[in-house]
């Protein structure tokens, strides 16, 4: 819907030239996770970048069994396809599947340095000790890449960097939610993909700029934040890395609202901040920041992630759930059973979906979408 | 119809908990169980089978309690030490596929919404445990090590019976290093000491340091076995080194798992001794397959075709003794090493080099790793793996196929690659 007649609201190309020009291409460190921390890439001058997947497979099949990720060989496929133009990647023990991506890369991947970044299961303060330790092991990595030692003076500045980011994605994601006829899902989610993908001061800049766009816009078309006479349902999606356009398309078109999630591309991404002051090492906050933010299912405890999940789902008013998780992603199949007796608990339905990447069966999935809404 | 027949087809009709537990009351009365024991061809097979209807009948039994679920790769010196009776979930799910049960275990896995996307050792267990079929856990321990099913399904297990305050999980970091030990020390040293304490007992040092020795006998004759298995050129017909996975799992620390080695050693030395007094003919010695993860444990043509083809599994990668004599005057740190030096952890070079060095050891011919649906950590690695063989000019073959669940491999599909595999492998002189 166009709001404005100079700007149309939910063409980004406009809002975030900065960012999609080819002149502000500096080098890149490949990343694959959340628990991945920009700060210290950044600190090394370096664009920290998430790698997207978007080849079709054709190579990366011969390196992983069928029964595999779809995004680690989607991953794969990029990263061999352009070996040599990341820096380097960073992978995190994240789950098995990528402790085998980062052994491939090791193995087979000749011009593009990879480092495996150890992430504790456990949220206690000995695991918070242990991973400041292990983020010290990646800032000497950072720092050979770059040709110099990192300062925590540095890391202080770019983690204060990110953390405006994340304190600028969640505002954006409060907006989104509060103007669900302003912003389209798809929208949302490009915005997203642009903000790990980024030079995030660039990114940043603009992304303040598109919001004091869309709040200009609200207040000129006397759009009330929250209040939506339009009775559509509120719908929460939990999965793991989603990032299917067409989905989001989709979405955008049907009749609901996404008034909460828990998605690697979203909330699990941005929430939290990192605490800077001149007295507390800034390596501990870091890791204090990775380890106490909203979880992955990889977690030991799912039982916080349930709470976590409840939680937004009474805040939020949410009438039905989407579980969407990629195939084979077993931390993330693993955590149905339970969500799904958490939800029968509250009486909230859920619609269960698996999917590929980068390859979309939009038919099918549209019909189970629609009649979930319906039932709603 | 023999007495293990009747066994299976008493479970298959019956299978929930009270039978199992009225079963294993029978079966494990001494003479019974040595009646059934000696229905075995070898000493240590029948050690083994009575080892194991004797753990699970105190794990059935109210009178051995605490009873504690693990996973696969935990320190059981310590589950010992602390009084607890082991159960073996996946364990257990491998006897599901072995007495027919896994296509009832499975149904129930997706009825409760676990995905068939998932490995089948853990949707077994996790259907098995919805139907009530496994004693109530009073306390459930499992690790990250090797790979990511447990520490979920284990989860899940603490949530059924609401003791997610007694579920634990020794998170085991990717690099062994000694930020790496230090971490690792203190949890292994804070679940002794929080299950002492929940117990009811002090926290006795002295008993895992004993179980530490014993882990360390049961060592140096798991050592001798594989030392001894360099010179066998073949093995007797009762012989599958894959069936012996709780001795170095849910018995490790016990006296049980170092008579089992002992007899083991003893009945190779004695079949060594005969097979050097045949005059072999050195043309026709059986090529020399190393296994990599495990196998079927329901009944599969795979074995008949090697020995068809006049192949030995010369060595399973599940035997390897990984880890260095433990330090009993360290108790917590020692099994913290142990986890640490598993060639499933961290790099797959890791198991990469374990994989080449026993392959020169053992003189191997081939390599089989067997790829169970839904084993990332596995199967994920298999390209490596295969890749730094052929560079030896070992051949390697990727078997896709299910340890547990006979209905997702198909039979026919494994019998053509093998055969085709064991062809290669013959013509090569």
């Amino acid at each position: 819907m166009t709001y404005n007649n100079d700007k149309n609201i939910n063409d980004i190309s406009v809002f975030f030239k900065n960012i999609l020009s080819s002149e502000n291409n500096r080098p890149a460190v490949g990343l694959f996770c959340t628990y991945a921390p920009e700060e210290l890439i950044f600190a090394a001058g370096f664009v920290p970048s998430r790698v997207m997947g978007r080849k079709k497979l054709a190579r990366s099949e011969s390196y992983f069994p069928i029964n595999f990720c779809p995004y680690i060989k989607s991953s794969w496929e990029s990263l061999l396809s352009a070996d040599g133009s990341l820096k380097a990647a960073v992978f995190t023990n994240s789950c098995d599947g990528m402790r085998r991506l980062y052994d491939t890369a090791n193995i087979y991947l000749k011009n593009t340095p990879s480092y495996l970044l150890d992430v504790p299961r456990l949220q206690g303060e000995s695991s918070i000790n242990f991973f400041k330790g292990n983020l010290n092991d990646m800032k000497i990595f950072m720092g050979d890449l770059a040709g110099r030692k990192i300062t925590d003076g540095e890391i202080e500045k770019t983690a204060a960097v990110i953390n405006k980011k994340r304190k600028t994605l969640k505002k954006f994601s409060r907006i989104f939610k509060e103007l669900p006829h302003l912003i389209l899902i798809s929208t949302y989610f490009k915005v997203m993909e642009l903000s790990m993908t980024s030079d995030p001061l660039i990114f940043t800049d603009e992304l303040e700029k598109y919001i004091e766009f869309i709040e200009k816009t609200s207040r000129d078309h006397k759009i009330i934040p929250g209040k939506d006479n339009k009775k559509i349902p509120s719908i929460m999606i939990i999965g793991n890395f989603i990032t299917e356009n067409k989905l989001w398309d989709m979405l955008s078109a049907l009749n609901l609202k996404l008034a909460a999630d828990d998605l690697c591309t979203s909330t699990r991404y941005f929430e939290k901040q990192i605490e800077i002051n001149s007295g507390q090492d800034i390596l501990y906050s870091m890791a204090q920041r990775y380890l106490t933010k909203p979880p992955c299912m990889r977690m030991a405890d799912l039982g916080l992630k349930l709470k976590e999940i409840e939680n937004n789902i009474t805040e939020n008013n949410i009438e039905g759930v989407i579980f969407i998780s990629l195939k084979f992603c077993d931390t993330v199949l693993y955590s149905f059973p339970l969500l799904k007796q958490k939800l029968n608990q509250l009486k909230i339905p859920v619609l269960y979906l698996e999917m590929e990447y980068n390859n979309f069966s939009e038919g099918q999935l549209k019909t189970r979408i629609q009649a979930f809404l319906e039932m709603l | 119809m023999g007495i293990k027949d009747r066994l299976k087809t008493g479970i298959q009709k019956n299978l929930n908990q009270k039978y199992i537990k009225r079963l294993l009351g029978i079966i494990a009365k001494k003479p019974i169980l040595y009646t059934y024991g000696s229905t075995f061809s070898s000493v240590s097979d029948k050690y083994l089978n009575i080892f194991t209807i004797e753990s699970l009948r105190k794990a059935y039994s109210d009178n051995y309690r605490p009873v504690g679920y693990g996973s696969l790769f935990l320190p059981y010196e310590m589950i010992h030490a602390l009084g607890i009776t082991p159960f073996l979930p996946e364990v257990m799910a491998g006897f599901t596929a072995g007495l027919g049960l896994a296509a009832q275990t499975i149904k129930q896995a997706s009825l409760n919404w676990y995905s068939q996307d998932l490995c089948t050792f853990h949707r077994s267990a996790s259907g098995a445990q919805e139907l009530e079929v496994f004693p109530k856990p009073d306390f459930i321990l499992t690790t990250n090590l090797a790979c990511d099913a447990a520490q979920k399904s284990f989860y899940i297990y603490s949530k059924k019976y609401d003791i997610e305050k007694n579920f634990y999980l020794i998170d085991v970091p990717y690099r062994y290093s000694q930020e790496s030990l230090f971490y690792l020390t203190a949890q292994i040293k804070n679940i002794y000491m929080d299950i002492s304490s929940k117990s009811g007992r002090k926290p006795d040092i002295s008993k895992l340091s004993e179980a530490i020795e014993l882990s360390n006998e049961f060592r140096e004759w798991a050592i001798k076995v594989n030392r001894l298995r360099e010179t066998l050129t073949d093995y007797p017909p009762y012989f599958n080194a894959l069936n012996y996975i709780l001795p170095f799992h849910g018995l490790a620390g016990t006296r049980e798992a170092v008579t089992l080695y002992k007899y083991m050693y003893i009945e190779l030395k004695k079949y060594l001794a005969k097979q050097l007094n045949k005059n072999h003919d050195k043309k026709n010695l059986p090529k020399k397959i190393l296994w990599l993860h495990l196998k079927p444990y329901y009944r599969s043509e795979v074995f008949d075709i090697l020995n068809k083809e006049n192949c030995i599994v010369a060595f399973e990668e599940i035997n390897y003794v990984y880890w260095p004599r433990l330090d009993p005057s360290k108790p917590f740190e020692s099994l913290a090493i142990k986890m640490l030096s598993h060639f499933l952890g961290g790099k797959i070079d890791n198991r990469v080099n374990m994989i080449l060095k026993l392959a020169g050891e053992y003189n191997i011919d081939g390599v089989i790793l067997f790829a169970h649906w839904g084993c990332r950590q596995s199967n994920g690695g298999a390209r490596i793996i295969k890749d730094s063989l052929n560079k030896l000019g070992i051949p390697t073959l990727v078997l896709d196929g299910d340890c547990v669940d006979r209905n997702n491999s198909s039979q026919g599909q494994v019998k053509t690659r093998m055969q085709g595999f064991l062809e290669i492998l013959n013509s090569k002189t």
